[in-house]
């Protein structure tokens, strides 16, 4: 209030110099202080300012960049009649002592302008100056080959059609500077690395992103005559060739076996499955297996741990009986294969006694209503808000407004505590203001604009019926990328729960090509799991080749990926035939299947199990410690298991007299393989001079076998 | 449990600092940041010092011990009275004369302050030098919101050879985890107490039941079978050749004389385990010393329990401080004979201090308005005293000090910039301390 009488007794006293004026706050100068530096993190944009000048971090707050540059401090900042001993002008030169240093040199072309500025008057916005509409970048893509340089420009559109050239006044950010470094004046300087990769461009508070293919250097090479499965083989060869690159070979059936398994049902075959997959000759045999895997009960087993570890089924924070109750319904959903759009829309809309609606724990998992929008978002989505909810998202469109309107949705949301238990609400008209202006905002869904009153009834089916229609441009994106990931080790948009306009996809057809399958398929996950491992490019082989040893970026061969926590104990259980007992539930239930992050177990700890306190996929630690690798090798639980008496290792020694069964069987359980002839000698030989201490013996192959790089990851 | 602190606000306002610090991304290419980053982060004159870190959880009164108000009312004061220690002018409770005898060696912040007397979140706050903002959950382990000081040493500096460069004895405290800096900056524990009779490092060396030959045949097998050890697959994925770094690290840790020496406390003249004093405190502290030697940057000893919400003056005379009064003061002489004390800073804290007003039950509450805590080592002067508490150790009456600036202390002690960046997996900057200020009366 206070500022807005300002402005205005600011903007009268000084009317005479706006007769004059050409240049003004709003489009000439505070541009010029993010360019300059001035409102940065480290700098004036600090929560506290610097040397008492506080900037706004990415001008969000223009009313109050003007008034602390114009007003305060005695307005010594500014001297309206001496232009050039104006603070401002003083300290950006080095004309005085500035702990920023020299920021533009006298009479450059930043320091005229702002001399302009306080010449003609301080002025904070010329009226009728017509208002800036978007910002985009010329080129917007190019293939580009290693250390080429590109000047970026940055193109200004009004809302009377004119154009300016702001790049000397934009900020510019690229996403991997080990692929392309981008100068401060917008040349982009490509590496040595073949890919794709985006530099972004800022200029007050709109941003556009400039995409650099960079394909391999040398002759280009003839692309194999590989088989076409479905559209995804299509659009990945189109993008390999422009890449210069050649995908692997496709991949044996054991390494496909393997994989499937453990990527549908988070579980080993078993080696007589293994054998029986082996052995059979038919020519459908892989689809087949994918049918069969669908329909496991370790299905909803293992999809329900990753999504209770997004919907954050957690312990403590919900309570023992209601954290099982949300992760039964989210289990129930996979097994029952529930259309995704429906499982966003039963969460959304999830009203009454909690019991009965056990999406509605969602709710409770939250920390308020801005945790709700930014989970909502960052889930269902893949749109990472939360930085919007104190200033302009700083590689985004999003602005406080948005972030604002989102968590609008959810401000009718409260629980009542009834005879029966706790019920979900979803009334009233409660009204948000915006934290910085107080401005009434009214509830909208991301990039749409601002109705004139709230959505009568409960809100939250707005939002819903907005997220789940089929042309909504991020629902089906963000669901097939984070399914596209789980298979591939990598999502086409990478971090997988971060779209954006500034993060652009790796494959943009690709991308939109499994959207739309997803959208056609009705929401359909398992559908979509078909026409993933369908595709050729799921099953390559892990095995590089001279093209593609440097590429982990563009699915030309099949990636390492570390078994997940859970997975990992199972498999150690399940090679040696000893279960694990954990707290809180009955003996012989799998890791897969704790729904409880928060029980006690040091190995599921130590790989990496996250314990729920975010929406973010990253939570889950994927990376290897010294921890892990002590504890493979050393563990006494571990040996316990391998020399276990009721154990596999035993059974098997006294059952095989032959050393090669063992051998056989041992590789099968742990590799999903038989041994080549070499693999074979060297456990033989091993085994053969051990003799008389067989069973250890066998225990020390397990161990070997356990310890590989073949078994801790999926290839 | 007070949960009075959590309603100040704090919470959003350090959301704002964080949200503020995000003003720019990771791979900011803007080069004067970078520049600026690579210049002045880590003052690598400095990458011999280390951190000793001796957490007293619960909550030590420093009214009974290391800040005496021997003028207050009886029911302030307590029954304990004060000592001369071997500094002039100083003086300590009388329950600990041998650490009067050392006081030479260390100083005392007398000034220290704030404002969560939560068990959870004030030990957060010690951590990490951050207050933990809603959401938080003192009862997950870990439940770090942001880095321990010992992860961000880790992150930082990096491991001197095969031993880790961050140890926790003899568990991980739930606050001392690595949050966004991830797993390679989270503890080497040790799961295990080291004043047991039988103590070993878990995993550290192979199972009992497999013997030497055994363990160098398991490892010759391993290389033969691993087929994709030195293959191309392995060469060409970041998984695997992360994996096989650690797996080097941790061979190299299981076959390493030097760490296989720090890490068996059986090797100490028994004589010396009796000074140190033969409980958990005492061993974790001589184990702190030894690992310190062998090259690792940070221990953090965790010990517990000082929360004397009843019957103080007993609990501190007959358990805590005959112990604290052997294990502390033998810590300093040791470190002190070696030569480590100089190139070791140490700290020794609760989460916060005890309520200077006695309760119903001859117990002290929690306090976090005004304590006491004690630094010394590593460039920081002996025998000081810095602030000072009001009359009855309500608050502080002069040069208030609190978490963030003892983190920044510690960092700028080891070589450090308390003022520079880190990065939380999603690209925003982070401060190392939150605004944090030198203690500049202890350098």
């Amino acid at each position: 209030m206070i500022g807005r009488l300002l402005k205005f007794l600011c903007v009268v006293l000084l009317w005479v110099g706006d007769l004059y004026a050409k240049v003004d706050f709003i489009n000439d100068v505070n541009p010029l202080l993010s360019r300059l530096g001035c409102n940065g993190s480290s700098c004036h944009g600090k929560a506290e300012g610097q040397n008492g000048f506080k900037l706004s971090v990415f001008s969000h707050d223009p009313d109050g960049d003007f008034r602390a540059l114009t007003q305060e401090s005695r307005g010594r900042r500014i001297s309206p009649a001496a232009p050039s001993d104006s603070l401002l002008l003083r300290k950006i030169t080095g004309e005085l002592g500035h702990g920023g240093g020299v920021r533009t040199a006298k009479n450059s072309k930043a320091y005229n302008i702002l001399h302009d500025w306080i010449k003609g008057g301080i002025v904070f916005k010329i009226e009728n100056r017509p208002g800036l509409v978007k910002v985009r970048l010329e080129p917007t893509r190019e293939v580009v080959s290693f250390g080429a340089t590109q000047q970026l420009k940055v193109l200004a559109e009004y809302s009377d059609g004119s154009e300016r050239d702001v790049t000397w006044l934009s900020i510019f950010h690229s996403n991997d500077t080990g692929m392309a470094r981008v100068a401060e004046d917008g040349r982009v300087t490509i590496g040595d690395v073949v890919g794709q990769t985006s530099v972004m461009a800022r200029y007050r508070g709109k941003v556009a992103v400039f995409q650099a293919v960079i394909p391999r250097p040398g002759a280009r090479v003839t692309y194999p005559p590989l088989p076409t499965n479905n559209f995804i083989d299509t659009h990945v060869d189109q993008h390999l060739k422009r890449l210069n690159i050649t995908p692997s070979p496709i991949a044996d059936d054991a390494t496909y076996l393997r994989r499937l398994y453990l990527d549908i049902s988070g579980k080993l075959p078993t080696p007589t499955e293994a054998e029986t997959f082996l052995k059979n000759t038919a020519k459908d045999k892989r689809s087949k297996l994918v049918e069969k895997l669908l329909t496991r009960p370790e299905f909803a087993d293992y999809w329900a741990l990753q999504w209770s570890d997004l919907l954050r089924v957690d312990r403590l924070k919900l309570g023992h009986a209601d954290a099982y109750l949300y992760y039964k319904w989210i289990r129930e959903s996979f097994a029952r294969n529930k259309p995704v759009d429906n499982i966003a829309r039963e969460l959304l809309t999830a009203e009454g006694p909690l019991t009965e609606q056990p999406a509605g724990y969602f709710y409770r998992a939250a920390n308020g209503t801005g945790d709700m929008a930014s989970m909502v978002s960052q889930v269902f989505l893949g749109v990472r808000i939360t930085c919007a909810e104190c200033h302009q998202h700083p590689y985004d469109r999003w602005t406080q407004q948005d972030y604002h309107a989102m968590r609008g949705f959810f401000q009718q949301v409260s629980t009542k505590t009834l005879t029966s238990g706790v019920a979900l609400l979803a009334e009233g008209n409660p009204v948000i203001k915006h934290p910085r202006t107080g401005k009434l905002i009214q509830p909208y869904p991301l990039g749409s604009t601002m109705p004139e009153a709230a959505p009568e009834g409960d809100r939250r089916r707005v939002l819903a019926e907005w997220m789940t229609q089929p042309d909504n441009p991020y629902f089906a994106q963000n669901i097939a990328n984070r399914l596209w990931a789980h298979f591939l080790g990598r999502g086409i948009v990478m971090p997988v729960d971060d779209l954006r306009e500034t993060n652009p996809p790796s494959n943009p057809e690709l991308l939109d090509a499994l959207a739309t399958h997803l959208v056609k398929s009705k929401f359909d996950f398992k559908a979509m799991i078909r026409v993933i491992t369908a595709s050729r490019t799921y099953q390559l082989s892990p095995t590089p080749n001279a093209t593609n040893a440097e590429d982990e970026q563009n699915f030309s061969r099949a990636l390492f990926r570390r078994l997940p926590a859970e997975v990992l104990m199972d498999a150690v259980c399940d090679v040696t035939g000893v279960n694990e007992k954990f707290d809180g539930v009955p003996r012989g239930h799998r890791a897969i299947q704790l729904w409880d992050s928060q029980v006690q177990h040091y190995f599921l700890k130590l790989f990496g199990r996250p314990a729920r306190a975010t929406t973010c996929e990253c939570e889950r630690v994927t990376g290897a410690t010294i921890g892990q690798a002590l504890h493979l090798m050393n563990s006494p639980n571990l040996q316990a298991k391998l020399a276990h008496e009721g154990g596999q290792l035993k059974r098997l020694t006294v059952k095989h007299e032959d050393d090669a069964d063992i051998v056989r069987q041992l590789y099968l359980s742990t590799f999903s393989r038989h041994p080549s002839h070499d693999e074979m000698d060297t456990a033989l030989q091993y085994l053969g001079t051990r003799r008389f201490q067989r069973r250890k013996a066998v225990e020390d192959l397990a161990w070997s076998l356990m310890n590989s790089l073949e078994f801790i990851f999926n290839h | 449990m007070t949960k009075r602190s959590f309603c100040d606000g704090w919470a959003r306002r350090d959301f704002l600092r964080v949200g503020a610090a995000g003003a720019f991304g990771l791979n900011l290419s803007m080069s004067r940041i970078l520049e600026a980053a690579a210049k002045g982060d880590i003052d690598k004159s400095k990458s011999d010092i280390n951190f000793v870190f001796i957490f007293l959880k619960g909550g030590m009164s420093t009214i009974d011990t290391f800040d005496m108000k021997p003028e207050a009312p009886s029911d302030i004061r307590g029954p304990f009275n004060p000592i001369r220690s071997n500094v002039p002018g100083t003086h300590v409770g009388e329950l600990i004369p041998e650490t009067a005898k050392v006081m030479d060696k260390f100083s005392l912040v007398r000034s220290f302050t704030h404002r969560n007397a939560g068990h959870g979140p004030a030990d957060h706050y010690m951590f990490t030098g951050y207050h933990p903002a809603a959401g938080f959950n003192g009862g997950l382990k870990p439940n770090n919101q942001h880095p321990s000081m010992g992860s961000v040493i880790s992150h930082k500096l990096g491991p001197r050879g095969p031993i880790p460069p961050y140890v926790c004895l003899p568990n991980m405290h739930n606050s001392g985890s690595a949050a966004y800096l991830g797993a390679k900056a989270a503890p080497f524990t040790i799961e295990a107490d080291p004043s047991s009779p039988g103590f070993t490092v878990p995993d550290l060396q192979p199972p009992l039941s497999v013997d030497a030959s055994r363990v160098d045949d398991r490892r010759e097998l391993l290389a033969k079978v691993d087929r994709f050890q030195k293959s191309a697959e392995a060469r060409a994925n970041k998984g695997t050749r992360e994996l096989g770094v650690f797996a080097q690290r941790a061979t190299e840790l299981m076959t390493s004389k030097a760490a296989k020496e720090a890490f068996d406390i059986h090797k100490e003249s028994p004589k010396l385990r009796d000074t140190y004093g033969r409980t958990t405190l005492g061993q974790s502290c001589l184990m702190a010393r030894r690992l310190v030697e062998a090259g690792v940057r940070c221990v953090t000893v965790d010990h517990s329990n000082w929360d004397t919400h009843f019957h103080n003056f007993r609990v501190l005379k007959e358990d805590l401080l005959p112990k604290f009064d052997m294990a502390i003061p033998t810590f300093f002489k040791d470190m002190d004979d070696r030569g480590l004390l100089k190139k070791t800073v140490v700290v020794i804290t609760g989460e916060f201090g005890r309520t200077p007003k006695i309760n119903k039950d001859a117990g002290r509450d929690h306090w976090s308005r005004g304590f006491t805590v004690a630094i010394g080592g590593g460039g920081v002067q002996g025998g000081r005293v810095v602030g000072k508490s009001d009359k009855w150790a309500m608050d502080p009456a002069e040069n208030p000090y609190g978490p963030e600036d003892l983190c920044a202390t510690v960092y700028h002690l080891l070589g450090i910039n308390p003022r520079s960046e880190m990065h939380t997996p999603d690209g925003r900057p982070i401060m190392l301390t939150n605004n944090g200020r030198l203690i500049k009366e202890l350098l």
